[in-house]
């Protein structure tokens, strides 16, 4: 297993620059911790209307084309890695993984071993290409061995529940990291009531409801209150910079849902609706035609007296406000957590929001040899992710000097 | 848009003899991004022509600066460019390999919108920046204190870029004793990494913001002050402004000198006023042509963080100097019967990837073909032939296979899907549903032609799907819209024949999106089970 570089995390950042550095002649492994390839933009739904949004996710299934395709591109799924040294001229990285548990080769997709299993979130589905995979985390299997419905139920032979977690060495030249992003958690703003007021959800939630289409479309789903900034431009809790995407994507998920289902009516509560596209003068006046656009972050959410959310906040001329609705949608931000996953090693460097590298756009980390792509470095939308990973692409070519 | 094609076409010329010239790199540059990018392909050992650069900018050796030219033609393919460039009048060629769209921004201030002029008073934040760049000191202050106030984004959106130079304008000025700064602007462009906290900094030092969701402020510039009127956003109070300094924020615009790049490229002219079109299927610096590349503001990217980056990737992509091609596992580019073809130009006004050239006959470039097909639909002579769907007699005979294969009660639906959008969510389609359909995959739905639709009612489809990419998503730009007029055809052509047109139908299907794949069959089963009822 020699392969000339490593790359840690197959979201699209992590696969966009593989495929890069394939089209230049450079093997590499992409290392991922989940099950599947595809990291968040796997979950997102497509955001077009009657035409694209441009929202980007489409790309995903792009790059894995190519990724699968290509034999210069190997991976290891379910896979972590918890060492990196520096060595001479290159680095030597431990990596443990995990087991595949379930076979696609073999799997019919029956559904008999979900069927069977009496654990919910016990076997998981890729939401790019269905596979099944095993949540050790949940499976009572792993917890006391008290159970294997899905390994009898399966008469494909698909099923394997032994084998041991296995240590892999990589002596890579380079590496990307390449892990992505946290999404704010929302239970850290207490007052917008997530996961304590029915209705109060986030907005990667709705996404994934549109993605697997199960809308609550009803007449009881009328108004729906996207909320902004929630984790970003917050100083008071550590998250002093605004997160890029959510104005767009907020704004892409009301049109969508307008277009899908023309009884509903967004509003959008917001403190600066940021540039997202070319063009933006004329699409900013396109949505604020299907979007209702209030300049204010609500101080609450509270429970209704008739069950459902209600958003407080402060209109024009400081008058206090109160707005029920049938949902709210929080427009969480995007959190950094390369920092939970290496710390210290490799002599990384974080910059002042947390995330890793230095300010602005490059893709340099503080250590050579060692590159990072996409939003590990700091919030960015797909396409802007995809332009970036490319430059860790090159940056890693002219690293390993490479002349064909 | 036919009309605006025509002048661009008489200027394809055939193919150069000679061997590509892949270490030669014509940069249009103008500013510091074309120098850095010049004299970076430099170090890659290439040789370096940089167009529209002040003569005397420190340049590495293997870069020629060709001050004062002007770029007035573009003829030919990745490898083997002709660049036509005309300097104090003389007009020279020069064979290059890639060509790279480096210019600057095109900055102009927004006076008119605001209904303002340039006076001592009044300027665009440019000629602030280059005062303070030279030292030059600001109109003297009236009171004991200066005042300044900028205007941000109150007509027309900023751009991030923008806010940053705004707020070290401010910075600068504070430099001096007791001045009071104001923005006034609509939507505060904080998108940029570190720019919030820049923001939060001026705000603690003492810059008042206003942020306006109508109008903003009445301007009167009298004799004695320049006054400013309008009404606190956030009180509600009328309030009065004489500031010392207004500053007008400015508009950036794609480079003009486009125009002959755009012109080596048909469809570019869709993305207009920018090089790159604005699907994302374009990644990063490329454009729809393999060669000619895209940086910063010419691909509607003004960042300058993100240029950096740019330029990183041009040096990636003429290294790599392999065209993208997708569909590698097919065989070559199209080939075109010399013996049909003639010369109508059809394909090479079409070509999405102007791949096409033609001198006694049409003449595709394999490292500028994607492969998509669009030209051998389009031809109407049928002289060109791509492998695969390799010519009419093996989609008929995959049809006629696919039809025959069909289960016991199943409907017979042949599905024409575009390999870049429809194929990739067949693939995440349960297997129940996917023996409902013999699938066609075709490398874009711009090959889908009526007479195929046709055919395969002929043979015995009951219904036809084609399905591509969503209007502006398409891969080669347009196919996917003239796949919609394509399938528009069949139906009319099944109306005029008495067939209910609704066993025909085009739909967009992103490659992540299943369901509505599935949901088109469905519909398609409905209709046919309705037209076999009504023929009862």
């Amino acid at each position: 297993m020699h392969k000339k570089v490593a790359i840690i995390g197959g979201g699209i950042a992590g696969l966009w620059s593989a495929w890069e550095l394939a089209r230049q002649g450079i093997d590499s492994t992409v290392v991922e911790r989940s099950a599947f390839l595809g990291g968040h933009v796997a979950g997102f739904a497509c955001k077009a209307t009657d035409r694209c949004r441009r929202c980007g996710a489409c790309l995903l299934e792009d790059v894995l084309q190519n990724v699968t395709k290509s034999d210069r591109i190997s991976s290891l799924l379910r896979a972590e890695v918890f060492k990196i040294e520096k060595t001479n001229g290159g680095f030597d990285l431990t990596v443990s993984q995990k087991p595949q548990r379930i076979f696609p080769e073999k799997c019919t997709d029956c559904g008999d071993c979900e069927a069977n299993c009496p654990v919910p979130g016990a076997l998981v589905r890729s939401p790019l290409t269905n596979q099944l995979s095993v949540d050790e985390e949940v499976c009572l299997f792993y917890k006391d061995g008290s159970c294997r419905a899905c390994l009898e139920a399966c008469t494909a032979g698909a099923v394997k529940l032994d084998g041991a977690v296995q240590d892999i060495q990589l002596n890579p030249s380079a590496v990307i990291l390449a892990t992505g992003f946290k999404p704010f958690d929302p239970t850290n703003k207490p007052r917008f009531g997530y996961g304590r007021i029915p209705g109060v959800v986030a907005a990667p939630e709705l996404d994934s409801m549109l993605r697997r289409d199960n809308w609550p479309g009803d007449r009881r789903m009328r108004s729906i209150a996207f909320i902004q900034c929630v984790g970003s431009r917050d100083a008071k809790i550590g998250r002093n910079y605004c997160s890029r995407v959510c104005c767009g994507y907020a704004m892409r998920l009301a049109r969508l849902l307008k277009y899908r289902f023309p009884e509903v009516e967004p509003s959008m509560f917001y403190m600066d609706i940021q540039t997202y596209d070319r063009d933006f003068d004329r699409r900013l006046a396109e949505a604020a035609r299907e979007v209702r656009l209030v300049r204010a972050i609500p101080s609450e959410v509270r429970l209704g007296p008739d069950g459902s959310p209600e958003v407080i906040y402060h209109g024009p001329e400081d008058h206090r406000l109160s707005e029920s609705f049938d949902m709210v949608v929080l427009s969480v931000g995007i959190s950094p957590h390369a920092a939970d996953l290496f710390g210290a090693l490799a002599g990384l460097s974080y910059n002042r929001d947390g995330f890793l590298g230095a300010d602005g756009e490059g893709v340099t980390t503080g250590q050579e040899g060692v590159f990072v792509a996409g939003t590990t470095q700091g919030p960015r939308s797909i396409s802007e992710t995809v332009s970036h990973a490319i430059s860790a692409a090159a940056a890693v070519s002219s690293y390993l000097g490479n002349s064909r | 848009m036919n009309e605006q094609l025509a002048e661009s076409i008489f200027l394809c010329r055939p193919f150069q003899p000679g061997e590509p010239v892949l270490n030669r790199v014509l940069v249009m540059g103008g500013d510091q991004t074309g120098l850095e990018l010049a004299n970076r392909l430099g170090r890659e050992g290439l040789e370096v022509l940089l167009v529209g650069n002040e003569a005397g900018a420190q340049v590495s050796e293997s870069v020629k600066v060709m001050a004062g030219s002007v770029l007035e033609e573009v003829h030919g393919f990745v490898g083997r460019f002709e660049a036509v460039l005309r300097t104090a009048g003389e007009r020279s060629r020069e064979r290059v390999g890639f060509i790279v769209a480096a210019q600057p921004a095109e900055i102009v201030p927004k006076y008119d919108a605001y209904g303002l002029s340039k006076t001592p008073r009044v300027m665009a934040l440019s000629d602030l920046e280059s005062m303070q760049r030279f030292g030059d000191s600001v109109e003297p202050r009236r009171g004991d204190w200066f005042h300044a106030a900028f205007l941000l984004g109150l007509q027309g959106e900023s751009e991030p870029t923008e806010f940053a130079r705004v707020l070290k304008a401010i910075q600068r000025l504070q430099n001096e004793e007791r001045v009071q700064c104001y923005v006034f602007t609509r939507n505060l462009k904080v998108a940029a990494s570190g720019l919030e906290r820049l923001y939060r900094e001026s705000r603690e030092q003492g810059t008042v913001f206003f942020k306006f969701d109508t109008d903003g402020s009445a301007f009167e510039d009298g004799p004695e002050e320049f006054l400013m009127t309008f009404k606190d956003p956030l009180l509600g109070l009328e309030m009065e402004l004489a500031p010392d300094l207004l500053v007008v924020d400015e508009r950036l615009n794609p480079p003009r000198s486009l125009g002959p790049l755009v012109d080596a490229i048909p469809s570019s002219r869709a993305a207009s006023p920018f090089l790159k079109h604005d699907s994302t299927r374009f990644a990063g610096v490329e454009t729809a042509k393999a060669g000619i590349l895209a940086v910063g503001p010419s691909r509607g990217v003004f960042d300058a963080e993100t240029i950096a980056g740019d330029i990183e990737a041009v040096v990636l992509a003429v290294k790599k100097h392999i065209p993208d091609s997708l569909n590698s596992a097919l065989a070559g580019p199209p080939e075109i019967d010399p013996a049909r073809c003639t010369i109508c130009l059809t394909c090479v006004r079409l070509c999405p990837h102007g791949a096409i050239s033609f001198h006694k006959r049409a003449e595709a470039d394999p490292a500028s073909c994607v492969r998509c097909g669009i030209c051998a639909v389009e031809c109407p002579m049928q002289a060109i032939r791509l492998e695969p769907p390799a010519g009419e007699e093996d989609l008929i005979e995959r049809i006629r296979r696919g039809l025959s294969n069909t289960g016991e009660g199943a409907k017979r639906i042949v599905a024409f899907l575009c390999a870049r959008s429809a194929a990739q969510a067949l693939e995440s389609v349960g297997m129940p549903i996917r023996r409902k359909i013999t699938p066609i995959i075709v490398p874009c739905a711009g090959t889908i032609d009526p007479g195929h639709i046709l055919a395969a009612m002929e043979e015995g489809a009951q219904a036809v799907l084609a399905a591509g990419c969503y209007k502006g998503n398409c891969a080669s730009v347009y196919g996917t819209v003239l796949a919609a007029e394509r399938t528009n055809q069949a139906r009319h052509a099944l109306q005029e024949a008495g067939i209910d047109p609704d066993l025909v139908m085009f739909a967009s299907v992103a490659g992540n999106t299943p369901a509505t794949l599935v949901q088109t069959i469905r519909h398609l089963e409905a209709a046919v089970d309705r037209a076999f009822a009504k023929n009862k």
